[in-house]
């Protein structure tokens, strides 16, 4: 493949390959600077012009060829001769050729020919005269310096331009641009038969540097890559399938306490269940098969195939979103509504977490419908896990402004409507029980059968007069709001489970810092 | 090389000679021309013919007409003036000159 030109040559449209051109143009140049002396000569090198033009006419048409080449572009010039055979034959001995351009002029161009990478240092070499090997070396050295050299090196492959034309390729070595020196590059090319790199711009050029690459040491690389892909996605699909497995029965096993799944209505847990699955499945699984099929080339995968799994994510994404907006939706309106009542007075009060469960009455009522496994599991044990629903229950200490012990629970949930939030506010179950001067307090919350995840929250206020002694079990520090315990403990007493408290007409106050104020 | 530089010089005179006998015959084209100088097996390269017809045309020895042509643009078709003609008079004169120039020096050489 070659490009060819078109020229306007004696009136004549002509196709010309770029090389043939080249050659043409040096030649007709060196013929114009020959007859260069007088108006007429202006004549005779239209006439030399109109007579080419009509023998490649003649060349492509007895030919039958598109475009003219180097070839029938030597056969013209040795039928019409060089500059050499006409001063021969003329008068003017005197009249000595001189060629138009000297043999020194030289450009830099890179010399992808000869180049190891883009020829950069190919064609500096050309340029600055000195052999390509001491430059490879120097630009080598120069990165074990400070790396300048690979800036350089890519700076100079934008900006310097690529040797593509015959003339170009003569810059570069500063041979003459004359007919002589066209003829000598293009025998020496015949001559080295040597193959010119395809290439374009900079960036066609690094890909075929990259694609040379990847073809070779990066292709083992690239299959290692693939097949870690192919296994680690493997194992998530098998672990998608176990998790599915194990949602299915953990749910199938009433356990709706478990918070992220406490929020989901039990009608449309499996299908929810079921689309989140797909929307994590089918991507594995299609860069399994996608992975395989680049890897090791086998055979592409099917286009049916591609679709439907499509189609199957497409559908299963529209039902989780679907989903997830209906359960969002009920998370619309918020209610709550307050509880007060009184506390028996003591001068001291003991706040612990009631960690057992308490039974009460209805406790035990409420419990009867629930299964046995739903208590031994997941209630009792109230250590922080994966499942743990958000901090629902909270507890604040306040002065009391009437003087009357009183303790205030506030209940609010969520729901689709005001109505059906305050519903759900109302299926929470909060126990705090007073025995004598221990106040109780429950960890979590808990919701009456068939109540989902709301955001139920509780807010416990326990309100005390000034000069009340509270003593708190350490355990209540992540319900407590503004208090730290551990504020409070006495040097080398760290192990202490309990923290005094008195409360103050600015708050409530550790018991050491009163004493502090004493002393 | 001297024998070269005198062959040159013959030639020179004589391919001159050649072209104007060529034009008396008629109008002619510049390609054909070189047809016949070639198969007279005079001319080595074509591009010394033009180089020839302008300085002949330039003396006021020829002039041309432009002829549209079938394929391509018009051509240039080389006539004699009366100067060339009587140049070719002239010339006639000078080749028999030289001619029997010749045939006598190789009478006496022999």
């Amino acid at each position: 493949m070659k490009r060819t030109l078109n020229i306007n040559i004696g009136n004549s449209l002509i196709h010309i390959e770029e090389d043939a051109y080249e050659l043409l143009t040096g030649y007709l140049n060196e013929i114009k600077a020959h007859f260069a002396k007088s108006a007429d000569d202006f004549e005779i090198v239209t006439d030399i012009e109109n007579r080419i033009a009509e023998m490649f006419r003649e060349i492509l048409t007895t030919q039958q060829k598109a475009a003219i080449n180097t070839n029938d572009v030597q056969t013209i010039i040795a039928q019409m001769g060089t500059v050499r055979d006409f001063q021969s034959s003329e008068e003017e001995e005197e009249n000595a050729f001189v060629p138009p351009y000297s043999a020194g002029i030289k450009r830099l161009y890179r010399d992808t020919e000869q180049g190891m990478v883009a020829g950069v240092c190919a064609g500096l070499g050309h340029y600055l005269n000195i052999e390509d090997r001491w430059i490879r070396l120097f630009a080598l050295l120069s990165v074990l310096v400070g790396g300048a050299g690979i800036l350089a090196y890519f700076v100079m492959w934008i900006i310097v331009p690529r040797a593509q034309t015959r003339s170009e390729k003569m810059y570069m070595k500063g041979e003459a641009i004359n007919l002589q020196g066209f003829i000598r590059n293009f025998q020496d090319e015949m001559e080295n038969n040597q193959l010119i790199k395809r290439s374009g711009t900079f960036i066609t050029e690094f890909l075929d540097v990259l694609g040379k690459f990847i073809s070779g040491t990066g292709k083992t690389i690239f299959k290692f890559v693939a097949g870690t892909i192919i296994l680690m996605s493997g194992i998530m699909l098998l672990g998608l399938i176990v998790v599915l497995a194990v949602f299915l029965g953990v749910w199938d096993a009433g356990a709706n306490e478990i918070f992220p799944l406490s929020m989901v209505d039990q009608a449309y847990q499996s299908t929810l269940l079921f689309a989140a699955f797909i929307f994590f499945a089918v991507p594995l699984l299609a860069l399994l098969l996608f992975s395989a099929r680049v890897a090791f080339s086998s055979r592409p995968v099917n286009k049916a195939v591609s679709f439907s799994l499509l189609i199957v994510w497409l559908l299963g994404t529209a039902t989780g979103i679907f989903y997830i907006a209906k359960v969002t939706a009920d998370f619309k309106e918020e209610a709550e509504f307050t509880q007060t009542s009184p506390l028996k007075p003591y001068a001291t009060y003991t706040l612990v977490l009631d960690k057992s469960r308490f039974f009460s009455k209805e406790d035990s009522v409420r419990y009867q419908i629930n299964s046995d496994s739903y208590r031994g599991r997941i209630i009792v044990d109230h250590n922080d896990g994966p499942f743990q629903r958000p901090v629902d229950v909270r507890i604040r200490i306040e002065r009391s402004m009437d003087g009357k012990f009183a303790v205030v629970q506030n209940f609010s949930a969520h729901g689709k409507s005001f109505d059906i939030a305050l519903k759900n506010a109302q299926s929470i179950h909060y126990d705090f029980l007073q025995q004598d001067s221990v106040l109780n307090f429950s960890p979590k919350l808990y919701l009456t059968k068939n109540n989902y995840w709301r955001n139920q929250e509780v807010n416990v206020t326990v309100k005390v007069p000034v000069g009340t002694k509270l003593i708190l079990n350490k355990d209540l520090d992540r319900y407590l709001e503004d208090y730290r315990s551990w504020n409070c403990d006495q040097e080398g007493e760290d192990n202490r489970d309990f923290a005094e408290w008195v409360m103050t007409e600015d708050g409530l106050k550790c018991q050491k810092e009163i004493n502090g104020e004493h002393h | 090389m001297i024998a070269e530089n005198t062959q040159t010089q013959m030639r020179k005179g004589i391919l001159e000679y050649c072209v104007l006998l060529i034009i008396s015959r008629g109008e002619i084209y510049a390609s054909d021309i070189i047809a016949e100088l070639k198969s007279a097996k005079l001319l080595v390269v074509e591009g010394t013919l033009y180089p020839l017809l302008t300085r002949l045309k330039n003396n006021g020895l020829l002039s041309y007409n432009w002829v549209e042509s079938t394929s391509g643009p018009p051509r240039k078709y080389y006539v004699l003036t009366e100067d060339g003609r009587g140049m070719v008079k002239q010339l006639d004169t000078t080749w028999q000159e030289l001619s029997y120039a010749i045939e006598t020096s190789k009478q006496t050489n022999k």
